[in-house]
């Protein structure tokens, strides 16, 4: 045992995000024009693009670890959170009744939530960085009450939900402590490494498990999240949908990896079945969805359930294709929100599909972005969603999964066609009327053209972004005993 | 002899210039449009006409090699190349993709912009599919070229059209991913993509026997063959035009080329064991869809069921596994991609004028439309065969290949040459002859553009008809060399 020690310079994006989320909070009431927000928001997050860059490696009181993994994933999380941010700038200036500071800091601190979560050294750690993730959030969906009477029961049905993931988890880390004596994810795969308390660990594993499907919405207990996606702002559902989820699978990935790897066999006959129900439950649902944003829960239920395919394969290239696929997720589904808080500026009702009939007439470039972005989200080529897929096929085919492969190919067909409705409906039904084109906000439209600007050109040339990331799971796998 | 750096690449991405220029153009300038994609495409046609000057036919090999890394993870390459196979397929989009932009110069008057730019990324995925030896960037263009076919179909097509295009895009995709299954164990069992690299491996039997199932429901699905054909008719007859032309000229060819390339040479003893299989498919496709083509009342459904009979032929040819009937099969895919691709170019040219594809519609079209009438005949005669036209060489070929192989089958095979004549004549008497219907009084005459599109069609019927020799010349090495390894 030595000494714990505190250099502050390891946090220090948490550390900025923490006081600028208090300055929200304090400041608020006494500034008229509540766009001072945004930029600030904005700023804050250029800055620590810059302060990410800088901050030393190192541990923090032994619990929080900046090294390549959770700073590679941080920067992902960066990226993804300044693309929400923009999106929902557009979005409050519409809905102004919820364009207040506070907004800003609840996103924030959900921030610092995900980035401890994946920093983590112990399990504790991780669970507590979940909650600071999670119980922003559950303020933000209900936070649209005012134009969304059901954002209450869609907020609630998380809470509960989120509430019930918590007590499982808890429950796992006691049993971990009760065998181990520790809650270090090094430590717990020491003892495994020996053949110690596997039985109880196993417990303890599927515990935690059960804790993150419910988070990750996989198949059994996945009825929360049509609700709250559909309760929520718009900007809220992308960032639920990309970035929450991307921190949740980064930390699963990250207990797998270290923690509990000598268990991966066992885990996965538990989340074998569980994944591919959650694929097929997800693309099933999602076709007679008729909001969009409903839909798009189905089918952020059975994204999530390909990423988990990958967590069976159990070695660290298929890891960085989860991450690959997650981080593709991300980008494409802020871009979809993006538009549909464009489409939504126009008439509240284009949320739901049968009233999009015709879009493509008078919004020619919107309908077009959607169509690059759908088609990725159904994983046809040559976009990202297919590159992204092709590669868990890949990882699972090497792991003699050749039934699962083909089970996932084929719901994957069935999971292609709800996007292929969006676009029928908005490119081959008749309008019934002309609609005025709005303003191209540039803080709305730089997030969307950016994202599909990756899709294109990561489904052309994936390399870059794969090998970057396969580089920094592989630093971090070779320097992982190394003490910093 | 004009000898150009990287010409594949060229050829492949040429239309990317036309589809960002016409990006740039305002929609309201329709005209223009047109013409940036009519010389993209052109411009891309001569090209592949250099192409085929440049192409040295004693060469068993790959020509024109362009090899660059693509994905160094995966080993992936990207790879292009021509050899006899696909060589003459290459113009044959290119020209199709100019034919295309002609025959939809009037009639698609919605949505201009986007049309000319499906059209163009058509071309590019359909040449890619042609040109790439790397299998992962033949399943990306194979399957990017859904996206635009999807969306002609869908947008511009008939009243069912939304049907028949959400049927076509799940069959495709549905049988395209036990290819991508294929693709992907061939890759993690010898590490590449690479497809001169995989030539000559061996595989235990039981494994090659699935992996030639895996690509053949992908291929099957394409061609279209019997029981997996029921996409087509529906694609077919509610596709624009320009649609029809592009699913009959080119995208069914994608099946059977991909057949030739890759099932006959990776997997050789496979081919053996389901050759005979394969061939009773064919007998019922031809027998079927041609029977079937006697009740049908539309005019595209016909042609689409004549489709399906002619592309049974073209795999009864390839699996009779001998060079005479493999060459006949590629020639007869080149052969219906020319007469049922100016049959429907035919069947627009009535369809804008009169808005009706029910036969029983018209009748006497021969007095009112005779211009019209003698185009319409010379490609039925092509289509039934009839000898001076390129459909008899093909036709013949794959039944003298067969013969050789099998005479059973090619005694039944040969009774498809009567049903389709049955059926096409029966078709053309009760449209062209009988008494003037209603409808087909003061038609306007044929535009320019409808001449223009369908006179080089004529040309290739007759050339190839008359004089066959120049294009079984570019395939004859390298069909002699892919089966020499066969047994």
């Amino acid at each position: 045992m030595f000494a714990l020690n505190f250099k502050f310079s390891v946090i220090a994006l948490e550390l900025l995000f923490l006081i600028a989320g208090i300055f929200f909070f304090l400041i608020d009431k006494f500034i008229r024009n509540k766009n001072y927000a945004f930029y600030l928001t904005f700023f804050i997050i250029i800055l620590c693009f810059g302060f990410l860059l800088f901050t030393p490696f190192g541990d923090f009181a032994r619990a929080y670890q900046r090294d390549f993994y959770s700073a590679t994933i941080q920067l992902f999380l960066l990226i993804g959170a300044l693309l929400v941010v923009l999106i929902s700038y557009a979005f409050l200036q519409e809905f102004k009744a919820l364009n207040y500071g506070e907004f800003y800091a609840l996103f924030l601190f959900s921030l610092i939530g995900s980035f401890i979560m994946v920093a983590s050294q112990d399990l504790l750690t991780l669970y507590l960085g979940m909650e600071l993730m999670s119980i922003p959030v559950y303020f933000l969906i209900a936070s649209s009450f005012v134009y969304n009477r059901n954002s209450i029961e869609g907020s609630l049905k998380y809470f509960i939900a989120g509430a019930i993931a918590s007590a499982l988890i808890i429950l796992g880390l006691a049993l971990v402590y009760y065998s181990v004596g520790l809650l270090s994810l090094k430590e717990i795969f020491v003892q495994l490494a020996q053949g110690l308390k596997k039985r109880e660990l196993l417990l303890a594993l599927l515990l935690i498990l059960a804790g993150f499907s419910i988070k990750l919405s996989l198949v059994p207990f996945h009825m929360w999240a049509p609700d709250a996606y559909q309760a929520s702002p718009l900007p809220v559902t992308a960032f639920l949908a990309g970035i929450v989820k991307f921190a949740l699978i980064s930390a699963f990935i990250k207990i797998m990896m270290i923690g509990f790897s000598p268990l991966r066999i066992e885990l996965g006959t538990f989340l074998l079945p569980i994944s591919l129900l959650t694929i097929l439950i997800g693309s099933l649902l999602a076709i007679k969805q008729d909001n969009i944003v409903r839909m798009l829960a189905y089918s952020s239920i059975a994204h999530v359930g390909y990423a988990s395919l990958g967590i069976l394969s159990g070695d660290y290239l298929g890891y960085g294709f989860i991450i690959f696929y997650m981080l593709v997720y991300l980008f494409t589904t802020i871009g979809v929100f993006g538009l549909l808080i464009y489409l939504s500026r126009l008439k509240r009702e284009y949320l739901e599909i049968p009233s999009m009939a015709g879009v493509s007439k008078s919004l020619p470039l919107v309908s077009f972005l959607v169509l690059i972005l759908f088609f990725s989200l159904a994983g046809v080529p040559p976009t990202a969603g297919f590159m992204a897929k092709f590669y868990i096929f890949i990882t699972l085919l090497k792991g003699n999964l050749i039934w699962v492969a083909i089970l996932s190919l084929l719901f994957s067909v069935i999971g292609a066609y709800p996007y292929l409705r969006v676009i029928k409906v908005i490119y081959m039904d008749s309008p019934p009327y002309e609609v005025e084109r709005g303003e191209y906000a540039v803080s709305l439209f730089a997030p969307i053209i950016l994202s599909v600007l990756v899709v294109i050109l990561w489904g052309i040339y994936p390399k870059p972004a794969v090998d970057f990331i396969q580089r920094t799971l592989y630093l971090y796998m070779s320097m992982l005993l190394f003490h910093f | 002899m004009l000898v150009i750096p990287n010409l594949l690449s060229l050829i492949l991405w040429l239309p990317l210039v036309g589809i960002v220029l016409i990006f740039l153009v305002p929609r309201k300038k329709e005209d223009l449009i047109k013409k940036i994609a009519l010389l993209t495409a052109f411009v891309d046609f001569l090209f592949s006409i250099i192409l085929l000057i440049n192409f040295d036919y004693n060469e068993k090999g790959f020509q024109f090699v362009e090899k660059w890394l693509w994905l160094d993870y995966l080993n992936s390459y990207y790879f292009l190349g021509v050899d006899g196979i696909s060589i003459l397929f290459v113009p044959l989009s290119t020209l199709v993709t100019v034919l295309c932009i002609l025959i939809s110069w009037r009639s698609i008057t919605d949505k201009v912009k986007e049309f000319y730019l499906a059209l163009l990324f058509t071309n590019i995925a359909m040449v890619g599919v042609f040109l790439s030896l790397d299998l992962l960037l033949f399943y990306l263009f194979w399957e990017a070229l859904l996206i635009p076919m999807y969306l002609i179909i869908g947008i511009w097509g008939g009243p069912r059209r939304i049907y028949s295009t959400i049927k076509f895009f799940l069959y495709t995709f549905f049988g395209s991913i036990f290819m991508l299954l294929a693709i992907i164990y061939l890759f993690l069992q010898y590490g590449t993509f690479d497809y001169t690299a995989l030539l000559g491996k061996t595989f235990q039997p039981h494994i090659e026997k699935l992996l030639f199932l895996g690509f053949l429901i992908a291929f099957a699905i394409k061609v279209p063959m019997w029981p997996v054909h029921t996409w087509l008719p529906d694609a077919h007859t509610e596709a624009p035009t320009a649609g029809s032309v592009i699913l009959a000229g080119i995208l069914i060819k994608l099946g059977g080329y991909g057949m030739i390339r890759f099932l006959i040479p990776l997997f050789p003893h496979a081919t053996l064991y389901f050759a005979k299989l394969i061939l009773i498919l064919s007998i019922i496709a031809i027998i079927y869809a041609g029977l079937a083509c006697l009740w049908q009342s539309d005019l595209k459904r016909l042609i689409a069921y004549s489709s399906v009979s002619h592309m049974g032929f073209v795999t009864l040819g390839i699996f009779s596994l001998n060079p005479i009937g493999v060459k006949g099969a590629i020639l007869q895919m080149i052969n219906h991609g020319v007469v049922t691709g100016a049959l429907f170019m035919c069947v627009g040219v009535i369809y804008d004028r009169t808005h009706s594809r029910a036969i029983s519609y018209y009748g006497g079209l021969a007095t009112t439309f005779p211009l019209y009438a003698a185009f319409f005949m010379i490609f039925t005669l092509a289509s039934i065969g009839l000898p001076g036209t390129n459909g008899f060489i093909g036709e013949f070929l794959i039944l003298l290949g067969t013969f050789l192989s099998n005479k059973t089958v090619a005694a039944l095979a040969a009774t498809g040459v009567i049903i389709g004549a049955a059926y096409m004549l029966w078709l053309y008497q009760r449209v062209f002859f009988m008494r003037p219907s209603q409808g087909v009084y003061n038609l306007q005459p044929m535009k320019w553009n409808e001449l223009i599109a369908l006179i080089p069609m004529i040309g290739l019927v007759f050339l190839i008809g008359f004089y066959p020799n120049p294009f079984l010349d570019f395939m004859r090495t390298s069909v002699f060399h892919l089966l020499s390894n066969l047994r």
